[in-house]
């Protein structure tokens, strides 16, 4: 077994300027491609069918995949293999029509129906309302937190801002690979904003609220969170990879998204917000 | 005494661990199991229960067909009369219709329960009665969501399905409300079918023969019934108006004047149970074959028949005690009909086979410890200290643990998605349990009992910060009917109090134990 220590960054090398360049270019890029997705899709992130409307199966057969997607009269939106599991395949369609589908399921030769689910389109866009609602009124109520526990704008705001890119940055990242927005990813995002808030409260509270030099509390502070993130990071990177294997997508598309999510909190917090807070220590509070 | 006064938090914990051992392993200690169930059940290890996902079966969420009409000011005695008018007006099959006096005659509402009505259709039909109402809107009644959440509860209990769950749900700041219906071990299309189902209801008129032995001759079929409506009337209190098919009219009316109703007669010999041993002049009711409803016939009905004068408004009334008796009779002449149908093309459907729920029971079980393998792994390898290390894995898990228990003891049906927050309160557990070792360990030497408190007050500050947050990024969760997302919420945030409050601080006195004790 290995010990790692964290390591002591050297923050005076780096200008307030240069630390918060990545971050922000990174949270631009992810922007602009949520942006662009809006223009081109009519939606910034791929709905999946939880929130368009549509159904899936999930099937065990000896068929070929051509040969599934023939096998259907409801076009077929994609087959896919469950990894880590021979001859299982899910099936997307466009359609909420569930029980044709159903249907030629059973019929058949050869093929078994393991599970099928189907949203309307009513559904989905219910759905999307209350995720939108759900998140919005999540995000809201951690800054309205973050603000009550710190009380003071640049350290509060820090919090926000970097709670924010953590969520923007994981979504843009599931448009470029291809993950599609469904109710575990929602659950996984909201997820983001309790984890992201974690080290950064750490943080602040080591900067403002302890006695000791800003360095000295941000390494310490840091020794913590690093720890902490990484554990999750651990924990959720061995969900991820265990649950596509079995193919237990809900549980697989929560992993990946918050993998994606704490790599972008380790950049936020010791780049952002440790930067945020220098300012504000060394400069902002004579203004 | 005093150690365990110090220790307290550490004897709440064994207390809540012994506690959820009990919930989640004896059987029949959660309310509302028995302890032959579990018994029976030999491959039931634990008390927990299982959603579809992860034992198989069906849930079913379809919203309510209907518009409604709010601010119809119509008196009791109207209902049944309005009811009827409206439906000629719409065209409509009158069981379609249901019409609800509200407080004082103000406040009323008119549902209309078919999908080719629309609002303006039944706005212009309700002014031609000359009532104006408020708002018309689509969707239900909260009453006619209860009774369709029972009715099928009904449903689903008489078709032999155990353990089928059904609940009425509905969005915050949405109109439109579902029913969303859980059934193990059915196939979706069984589940509708079941749904679908209608009983028989009959009529039979009873009565004695020349011989002395009694007859019972069936005068109305199911599809006699034109219309059925419970009412509150001011002459006879509440009752059921039951409306026969003109074209039934006359033979009915015919017919009980053969059976000698042609006057006014009492039941007097009603037997609940079994319409053969129902002795003297009644009228009887059967769904299924079951007699529930039995009745003399009044003077003023005994007439109609007898005048031939029934066919010219062939309606008659069921007195009831109350007006539930009243709604139930109506229920029941409705067949066992669902009060409004469900709207299955609109619906969200999920069935998972047995067998692939079992496979995703037995890999989420080995996901779940592969996880907490690899967080064991990171924080050994962090702090290198078996000591420290240790009892913070045994703690985070003691979390899960307790969480367990009290699902089991809730008997709340485990899902995936239960399953993801299971970890993320493991996630955010050992996070904490992290911020209290590196307060408590890196900052020298612990030398006394007060060192060590002001430590942990400071880690516990951080700690209680994030667990409200976490707790506020929850909550709206927990409210929305985001499918499956609520039982996540939930799931997480009574592990992160469940944390905060007892499990960490308990780390912390562990810890304390054992940095005191090297001293």
């Amino acid at each position: 077994m290995v010990e790692f220590e964290v390591p002591e960054v050297d923050y005076t090398q780096y200008s307030n300027r240069q630390l918060v360049a990545v971050p922000l270019a990174v949270l631009l890029v992810a922007l602009i491609v949520l942006a662009g997705w809006w223009a081109m899709t009519g939606s910034p992130v791929t709905l999946g069918v939880d929130f368009k409307g549509g159904s899936e199966v999930t099937v065990e057969t000896t068929l070929s995949q051509q040969e599934i997607r023939q096998s259907f009269d409801e076009p077929v939106v994609s087959v896919q293999g469950v990894q880590g599991q021979s001859n299982q395949y899910i099936v997307t369609f466009d359609s909420s029509n569930i029980d044709a589908i159903r249907q030629t399921v059973d019929d058949t030769e050869g093929m078994e129906r393991l599970r099928s689910g189907t949203t309307s389109p009513l559904f989905g866009a219910e759905n999307q309302r209350l995720a939108v609602v759900g998140v919005g009124v999540a995000f809201l109520g951690m800054s309205l937190l973050a603000f009550a526990l710190f009380r003071t704008f640049v350290p509060s705001i820090a919090i926000v801002i970097s709670a924010f890119s953590d969520i923007v940055i994981p979504v843009a990242i599931m448009n470029l690979v291809g993950i599609k927005l469904s109710l575990g990813t929602v659950a996984a995002l909201l997820m983001l904003i309790g984890y992201s808030v974690d080290s950064d409260i750490l943080l602040n509270n080591h900067v403002l609220r302890r006695s000791g030099g800003f360095y000295e509390s941000t390494y310490r502070a840091m020794r913590t969170g690093v720890t902490m993130t990484l554990t999750s990071i651990a924990a959720m990177a061995v969900m991820a990879v265990t649950a596509t294997l079995f193919g237990i997508e809900l549980m697989a598309s929560i992993g990946i998204v918050l993998v994606l999510g704490l790599t972008a909190d380790l950049m936020n917090t010791y780049m952002l917000n440790v930067t945020l807070l220098r300012w504000y220590k060394y400069e902002g509070v004579n203004r | 005494m005093s150690t365990l006064r110090e220790n307290w938090r550490i004897a709440l914990l064994v207390v809540l661990l012994l506690g959820s051992a009990v919930a989640l392993f004896v059987p029949g200690t959660p309310p509302g199991t028995t302890p032959e169930e579990g018994a029976g059940d030999a491959s039931k290890v634990s008390n927990l229960q299982y959603g579809i996902q992860l034992s198989g079966g069906t849930r079913i969420r379809a919203p309510i067909v209907g518009t409604t009409a709010e601010g119809v000011d119509v008196a009791p005695n109207q209902t049944a009369a309005l009811a009827q008018n409206v439906s000629n007006e719409l065209g409509i099959d009158p069981i379609d219709v249901e019409v609800r006096a509200g407080q004082r005659g103000a406040n009323g509402t008119v549902e209309v329960f078919t999908r080719n009505v629309t609002n303006q259709e039944l706005r212009a039909a309700l002014e031609a009665e000359g009532y104006n109402p408020s708002t018309i809107r689509p969707g239900v009644t909260q009453a006619t969501r209860e009774e369709m959440v029972e009715s099928v509860t009904d449903k689903i209990r008489t078709s032999a399905l155990s353990g089928g769950r059904v609940q009425e749900v509905s969005a915050p700041g949405s109109s439109r409300s579902f029913i969303s219906i859980t059934a193990p071990d059915r196939e979706p299309e069984a589940l509708v079918d079941i749904l679908e189902e209608r009983g028989v209801v009959r009529m039979y008129a009873v009565y004695p023969s020349n011989n002395g032995s009694y007859v019972r001759e069936q005068v109305l079929s199911q599809d006699e019934f034109a219309g059925v409506a419970s009412d509150d009337t001011q002459s006879r209190g509440p009752v059921a108006r039951v409306t026969v098919e003109q074209s039934a009219a006359e033979r009915f009316s015919s017919e009980m004047v053969d059976a000698g109703f042609g006057q006014a007669r009492s039941c007097r010999n009603y037997n609940h149970s079994d319409i053969q041993q129902t002795e003297g002049h009644c009228l009887v009711a059967t769904l299924n074959g079951e007699p529930f409803y039995a009745r003399g016939v009044a003077p003023g009905l005994a007439e109609s028949f007898r005048e031939n004068t029934f066919k010219d408004d062939p309606i008659f009334v069921l007195p009831a005690d109350s007006m539930e008796m009243a709604r139930e009779i109506e229920l029941n002449l409705k067949a066992g009909r669902l009060p409004a149908p469900l709207d299955f093309e609109n619906s969200d459907q999920l069935s998972l086979s047995p067998a692939l729920a079992e496979q995703f029971q037995q890999n989420s079980l080995v996901t779940g410890l592969l996880a907490v393998l690899a967080v064991s792994m990171v924080v050994y390898g962090r702090y290198g200290r078996p000591e420290v290390a240790f009892p913070m894995i045994v703690t985070a898990l003691s979390e899960v643990f307790i969480l367990l228990g009290f699902v089991a003891l809730v008997q709340y049906p485990l899902n995936l998605s239960h399953l993801a927050g299971f970890i993320a309160v493991i996630g955010t557990g050992v996070d904490d349990l992290i911020i209290i070792a590196d307060e408590i360990l890196q900052q020298g030497k612990v030398e006394t009992g007060r060192v060590f408190q002001s430590r942990f007050r400071k880690a516990f500050w951080v700690i209680g910060a994030a667990a409200a947050t976490t707790i506020v990024a929850m909550s709206p969760l927990m409210v929305l009917s985001l499918g499956d997302l609520s039982g996540f919420a939930i799931i997480t945030i009574v592990g992160v109090l469940i944390g905060v409050l007892v499990t960490r601080p308990a780390y912390g006195d562990i810890l304390r134990n054992l940095v005191l004790d090297e001293d």
